[in-house]
């Protein structure tokens, strides 16, 4: 974890007495709403359905045992025991006080944590690799950059009113697991001829309303001169972008409107006028890393009895299968926390379960946990002893389904049922499809399969990266679902095509299972979903959905 | 048949009009027959922006001798969430609640619903 | 005469703002006056009575059209049509940092003193509040946070700078 020091903990205090002052002007009428609105959203309070929102940042994914706490705390105290986890990997409240916000924003800034730009047209909570710093296919821990974007990004005077909201992603494995490439900016760190660290710059990303896999904006960009080139595009969006429809405001609809390469050009002229005035001073980034604790990882520690548990327990060694991954050293795992137990609502967790990922953090896990943009936890370095008592407790706290990249590992966007931007819900849509492929030999024999459920057309629930996507609409009135296949937010990421007309509710899990069965009647040699999709194209798909319409 | 409602300003909270206050409760709403005492009560609530948050009138029919919300979406802020049935005005139960749920047939036990009728 | 605050040496005050806004076909009688850019461009700005020249940019007016007749401006005035609309952010930077002016750089606009922050880091220094901030309340929002992460048109050190003094 980053350490704060007195500078960070005096911006997060100044920014927290400066929304208390926002909300008593807005309370005694010194501000209309339409003047308090934008205010509000700069600092993730949302008025939904029910009562306000409030998203507060997991700046790329990170917490400690004392910030998971402090959330629980909230949940506790400020709303109704409990969280949601988001695909951007942050946490939302559901059940907030406006009253209550300047307090609220007293106690995360005692945990070092915030509620800055996690709405707004601004540069967002920036995304990485959940398993950085542990994973065996990792160059080097992004965290540093994230950080430093984090610095950078805060409070920017120039860029804090964007056209539209502006999201990063950060990973340095090959494999991506931040869905980089549908990101407003995605950097995928590389190591040139000569060793030095880069970054391939993916610019114009994007799912929403008009998806797009994001090109390749610079092939290798040294690392050193990162801040630079953000600023030279985040300057172009800035003054180039379409303020006239927010439908067309997003810096993808700028970079297609120009051409990856005109825009490109613009970049590079902007860039060589910045020049390196622009970049951090290396200094600073060797500053940033040596504030990360380390974790205290022994050389090769005993894996005790986990070969022995694994062999005689199945349900531990089902879990094992699925919610474990590889550690870049011998003797550790990496240990996925599944929030998407059957029934429950995808990405929530209860303040009790908080404290028990704390806990278990705290005794095992070197006191680091990671939320995905998947809607999952993780606890990424558990030495391979400890992993049958961490999933034992796990497990009494429902928090073990073993079921991580599996049909009911779904994301769902909150949906209707809190959001005032939905159109239909999304929650029990997931609810339904995970009761439906409950059995988890089943689930296992299905194998990768991605489900992405978004309740209107902006898609925080990722339909569109969804090996199967599902949109809620609204037709006539009624909650209608449109499905696409063949979606991927990974580094061979593509977007979904829409399988035909959009499906009444009560027919979207017979519409999955009977994709999942034409699926297993196609597979060949353990192909996963995605591969036999691509391989076959999907008239075997529309066929077995809409066959009854013919 | 009409109601008019809006969020709390100070909590978020839900609320409906009833004679120039506003009730958390549809049941307690005040229900206009006609338009234009609508549209006067709309015109007075939006005169109090520190209290609630952009008033707007819905449409309602009757459901089992309560009046409920035409559109699914006014039904779901009248409950509360469908994933959480004790969080929200449900929590309360009663035959009001009941009425909201059946709402054009509204079936909510097995987490599927029959097609819902919106504004 | 309607008032203005003004950002001088590290001090707000409040001034009488004694320049006119001119339509393009308002014929310039001396005095300080503000015309279009493209009105500046034109050249139609023969000054009567030695008046001040300002030039109003709207948002996606470019600065760089400024470039070598700076000399004969005293003001700029950057254009907020809505409070979201941050564009004129950038072109305060572009003035001061590449272009180099030193006259006044004017918000004007929808323009609140929750972006006073902002925008004197960008290099605005006269603000014309629309939310009626008094003199004390936007000094104190300009000045709210302590330590800032990033360089800008200001003086004021980052916090890359501050940590490296130790």
């Amino acid at each position: 974890m980053y350490r704060y020091d007195a500078v960070d903990r005096a911006v997060l205090a100044d920014r927290a007495a400066e929304f208390r002052d926002q909300v008593r002007r807005r309370l005694s009428g010194e501000l209309t709403e339409d003047q308090f609105k934008p205010l509000r959203l700069m600092n993730g309070l949302y008025l939904q359905l029910h009562a306000y929102m409030l998203r507060v940042a997991v700046p790329y994914g990170s917490l400690d045992p004392r910030q998971m706490r402090a959330l629980a705390d909230i949940a506790r105290r400020f709303d109704r025991g409990y969280g949601h986890f988001t695909t951007r990997t942050n946490i939302q409240f559901n059940w907030i006080r406006l009253a209550d916000a300047p307090e609220i924003l007293d106690v995360l800034a005692e945990a070092d944590l915030h509620a800055i730009q996690t709405s707004g047209n601004c540069i967002r909570n920036v995304t990485a690799d959940p398993y950085a710093g542990a994973a065996a296919d990792e160059l080097e821990d992004p965290r540093v950059w994230c950080e430093a974007i984090r610095q950078w990004s805060s409070l920017h005077p120039e860029f804090s009113f964007l056209p539209r909201k502006f999201k990063i992603a950060v990973t340095a494995s090959p494999h991506d697991r931040t869905a980089a490439k549908v990101h407003d900016i995605g950097l995928l760190l590389r190591r040139g001829r000569d060793g030095a660290t880069g970054f391939e710059v993916i610019v114009g990303g994007g799912m929403g309303r008009t998806p797009h896999v994001g090109p390749t904006l610079k092939a290798f960009l040294p690392s050193e001169r990162l801040f630079s080139y953000l600023e030279a595009v985040l300057r172009v969006y800035n003054r180039h972008g379409r303020r006239d429809n927010i439908y067309k405001a997003r810096i993808k609809i700028l970079v297609a409107a120009l051409g990856a390469e005109a825009f490109g050009r613009e970049v590079e002229a902007e860039w060589e006028k910045i020049g390196v005035a622009g970049d951090l001073p290396g200094s600073e980034i060797v500053r940033i890393r040596d504030a990360f604790t380390r974790p205290e990882l022994a050389d090769s520690p005993a894996p005790g009895d986990f070969e022995a548990r694994r062999a005689a327990e199945p349900a531990f060694a089902r879990f094992v299968r699925n919610n474990l991954k590889a550690h870049k050293l011998s003797g550790y795992t990496i240990v996925d926390v599944s929030l998407k137990g059957v029934g429950e609502t995808p990405g929530d967790i209860s303040a009790d379960q908080m404290d028990v990922v704390a806990d278990l953090a705290e005794r095992f896990g070197q006191g680091e946990i990671r939320s995905t943009h998947e809607q999952n936890l993780v606890l990424p370095h558990i030495r391979l002893a400890d992993v049958h008592t961490v999933w034992k407790a796990l497990d009494a706290a429902r928090l073990a389904t073993p079921n991580i990249n599996l049909i009911s590992d779904i994301i769902a966007c909150p949906g209707l049922d809190y959001c005032a931007l939905a159109n239909a819900r999304a929650i029990c849509v997931a609810q339904d499809i995970a009761r439906r492929f409950e059995a988890p030999d089943r689930a296992e024999a299905i194998g990768e399969l991605k489900i992405k459920i978004s309740g209107c057309i902006n898609a925080c629930g990722h339909h569109h990266v969804g090996h199967i996507g599902i949109l809620g609409v609204d037709k006539k009135g009624e909650e209608f679902y449109q499905l696409t296949l063949g979606g991927s937010g990974a580094e061979d990421a593509s977007v979904g095509k829409m399988l035909g007309p959009a499906l009444p509710i009560d027919r979207v899990t017979d519409a999955v299972e009977a994709i999942v069965d034409a699926y297993l009647q196609q597979r060949q040699d353990g192909e996963r979903f995605l591969d036999t999709l691509r391989r076959t194209g999907d008239a075997p798909f529309r066929e077995a959905v809409y066959a009854d319409a013919h | 048949m009409k109601a008019l409602t809006a969020n709390r300003l100070s909590d978020g909270e839900v609320v409906f009009w009833k004679s120039g206050a506003w009730v958390e409760r549809l049941t307690d709403a005040e229900v206009f027959v006609a338009e234009d005492s609508a549209v006067t009560a709309e015109t007075s609530a939006r005169a109090q922006p520190t209290l609630a948050i952009d008033p707007y009138l819905i449409d309602l029919v009757e459901t089992e001798g309560f009046w409920t919300p035409v559109s699914y979406r006014e039904r779901i802020r009248a409950l509360g969430p469908s994933n959480h049935e004790r969080h929200g005005k449900q929590a309360d139960g009663g035959d009001a609640v009941e009425a909201l749920r059946h709402a054009h047939g509204a079936a909510r036990s097995s987490g599927r619903v029959n097609l819902i009728r919106r504004k | 005469m309607p008032m203005l605050i003004r950002l001088s040496e590290g001090v707000f005050s409040q001034v009488q703002d004694v320049f006119v806004r001119l339509g393009d076909d308002e014929p310039v009688v001396g005095g300080d006056a503000i015309v279009s850019l493209g009105r500046l461009l034109s050249g139609d700005v023969a000054r009567a009575g030695g008046g001040r020249l300002g030039v109003w940019l709207e948002p996606g007016d470019e600065v760089e059209a400024l470039e070598g007749r700076l000399d004969q401006v005293d003001l700029v005035a950057l254009a907020f049509p809505k409070f979201r609309d941050g564009r004129a952010f950038t072109s305060a930077r572009l003035l001061r940092e590449r272009l180099g002016f030193t006259g006044e750089v004017r918000a004007v606009g929808d323009v609140l003193r929750d972006q006073a922050g902002f925008m004197v880091r960008c290099g605005f220094d006269a603000f014309s509040p629309a939310d009626g901030s008094t003199v004390e309340a936007w000094a104190a929002a300009a000045s709210r946070h302590r330590h800032v992460y990033q360089r800008a048109a200001d003086a004021r050190a980052p916090a890359f700078l501050e940590r490296g003094r130790g």
